[in-house]
């Protein structure tokens, strides 16, 4: 189990960092929350349309801030050489990887978890009524996210346009995965039980986690190293 | 010899595009609820399988090149997903025209539909990263990770009309369903189109990758010339 | 209807063909450009041997 020790230590060194500088959590934090005013007057927060597209407007706030926090994942490490480092030591891509990927799933909790009572004071929606369930689609849908990111992440951290190119590769990857997130949130946050039609798109959740994990996986040595 | 082949296929593609547009306009007759313009399917489902099986190949090419570190994979598989990038294009294209007349809009955001423009944003943003990379190597390695991701995108595509209730029309052809649900004569000029619409497609295929080795070509000689 | 059906059919095919012969005219022009890089460089090549 070296790889997993090796990748919490890299997951601890990311978050140490983070939490000393916090740049990235203030950055991606305050990103969401503007980005929850301004749909605000995009159009009239009344609770019946606020409830339908409840789904939509969290994970598209996810999205956006999520990218800013996965493109500083290896970003980081570029000044000083210390992802030249990082590659040249005993460390496996894989472990440098998962380190990376657990680092920024709970940066992107964190976020998550500030900007839901956020949402549910600013478009006064009841958000608690199926908590657990919203949890476990929260974790799911952060962790194929996550996953997809931290991978182009490293794929294109020597690009000059990065901050550009990362969104522009990973949204239309994270797509499946990210409407499968809306309709279950959307449908959670109405109340409704996880049961029924909602349960093909948790299968679509899982399998598309389980696929991208696999490939990130099995492609980040050669993206890395070569 | 390269050359032979090229002009051999564009050939053969011609004499079979003036063929079945013949059996397209004089053999068949006009479809009992469409009209006229179901004709358009001759060209939008074979483009939609040149999408598809070019995507494959650049796949298929990007493995390889993984594995085996050769070149001719990397300029096969540009040359693939630039040509299934224009397939997808005219396929998209030919849809919504036949749309605007037998839905009355021109887009419909179905299972089919948003899943082969997210398939093509994709393949676009293939060639944008190919673009923001100059030095050879890193170039091929980054694009051929991003091509096997983009890969279940269009398993997602092809598989929609059949996961889903679309609006667009599911599968009819024999292949798919077991059952001849086709006119037969249609059916087969469909297939004549495929194979001419493909062949199309390879021709173009082999002229982006003879480019490809002239750029290589290109830049040795730039370092040769430059070293003098 | 039947008129603006067969209008429809024929923009469909042009579309088709259309979008083909612009990437075919876009291989065409970066061939030749590429082409005349190649001689260019070939030239500045024997330019450079003749003068050693």
């Amino acid at each position: 189990m070296r790889v997993f020790r090796q990748a919490l230590t890299i997951a601890w060194k990311d978050l140490r960092s983070e939490i000393r500088s916090k740049e990235t959590i203030n950055a991606s934090l305050s990103f969401a929350i503007v980005i929850l005013l301004l749909f605000s007057f995009a159009f009239d927060p009344t609770s019946d349309t606020t409830r339908e597209i409840s789904g939509g407007l969290l994970w598209i706030v996810f999205a956006f801030a999520g990218a800013l926090i996965v493109n500083r994942s290896f970003a980081r490490d570029l000044p000083n050489d210390c992802l030249d480092a990082l590659i040249a030591s005993p460390v496996s891509g894989a472990a440098l990887f998962l380190g990376k990927a657990w680092a920024n799933i709970v940066l992107l909790l964190t976020l998550e978890l500030v900007s839901f009572p956020v949402f549910g004071i600013f478009y006064n929606v009841a958000w608690t009524q199926r908590f657990w369930p919203l949890m476990l689609v929260l974790v799911l849908a952060s962790w194929g996210m996550t996953v997809v990111g931290t991978m182009f992440s490293a794929l294109t951290v020597n690009l000059r346009l990065r901050e550009l190119m990362l969104p522009m590769l990973v949204y239309p990857i994270m797509i499946p995965g990210l409407l499968a997130a809306i309709q279950l949130t959307t449908a959670l946050v109405g109340g409704k039980p996880l049961e029924g039609d909602l349960l093909m798109w948790l299968k679509l959740l899982v399998g598309f986690d389980v696929i991208y994990t696999a490939l990130a996986i099995a492609l980040v040595d050669t993206v890395l190293i070569g | 010899m390269r050359e032979k082949i090229i002009y051999g296929l564009g050939t053969l593609a011609a004499i079979l595009l003036v063929m079945n547009l013949h059996r397209m306009f004089l053999g068949l007759p006009d479809e009992a609820d469409q009209g006229a313009i179901y004709r358009i399917m001759f060209f939008h489902v074979p483009a939609a399988f040149s999408f598809g099986i070019c995507a494959f190949l650049a796949l298929f090419a990007s493995i390889a090149f993984l594995i085996t570190k050769n070149f001719a994979f990397d300029a096969f598989a540009v040359s693939t997903t630039e040509v299934c990038l224009v397939f997808g294009a005219v396929n998209l294209i030919t849809g919504m025209i036949w749309a605007r007349i037998i839905w009355g809009i021109w887009w419909a955001w179905d299972p089919r539909l948003t899943s082969m423009l997210i398939s093509w944003l994709m393949y676009a943003g293939y060639l944008m990263l190919r673009q923001a990379i100059d030095e050879p190597t890193q170039r091929a390695r980054s694009s051929a990770v991003l091509s096997i991701f983009t890969f279940p995108g269009v398993i997602i595509t092809y598989k929609a009309i059949d996961w889903w209730r679309t609006q667009h029309p599911g599968a009819v052809l024999k292949f798919r369903t077991g059952q001849q649900r086709m006119d037969p004569a249609m059916e087969a000029t469909l297939w004549w189109n495929v194979l001419a619409v493909g062949l199309v497609a390879a021709v173009l295929v082999l002229i982006r990758m003879r480019q490809e080795n002239m750029q290589r070509e290109l830049d040795g000689l730039r370092r040769e010339a430059h070293a003098l | 209807m039947d008129v603006r059906n067969f209008t429809y059919m024929f923009y469909g095919f042009a579309a088709a063909w259309v979008i083909v012969v612009l990437y075919a005219l876009l291989l065409t022009s970066r061939e030749n450009k590429l082409r005349r890089e190649m001689d260019r460089l070939r030239r500045m090549i024997e330019d450079r041997e003749v003068r050693k």
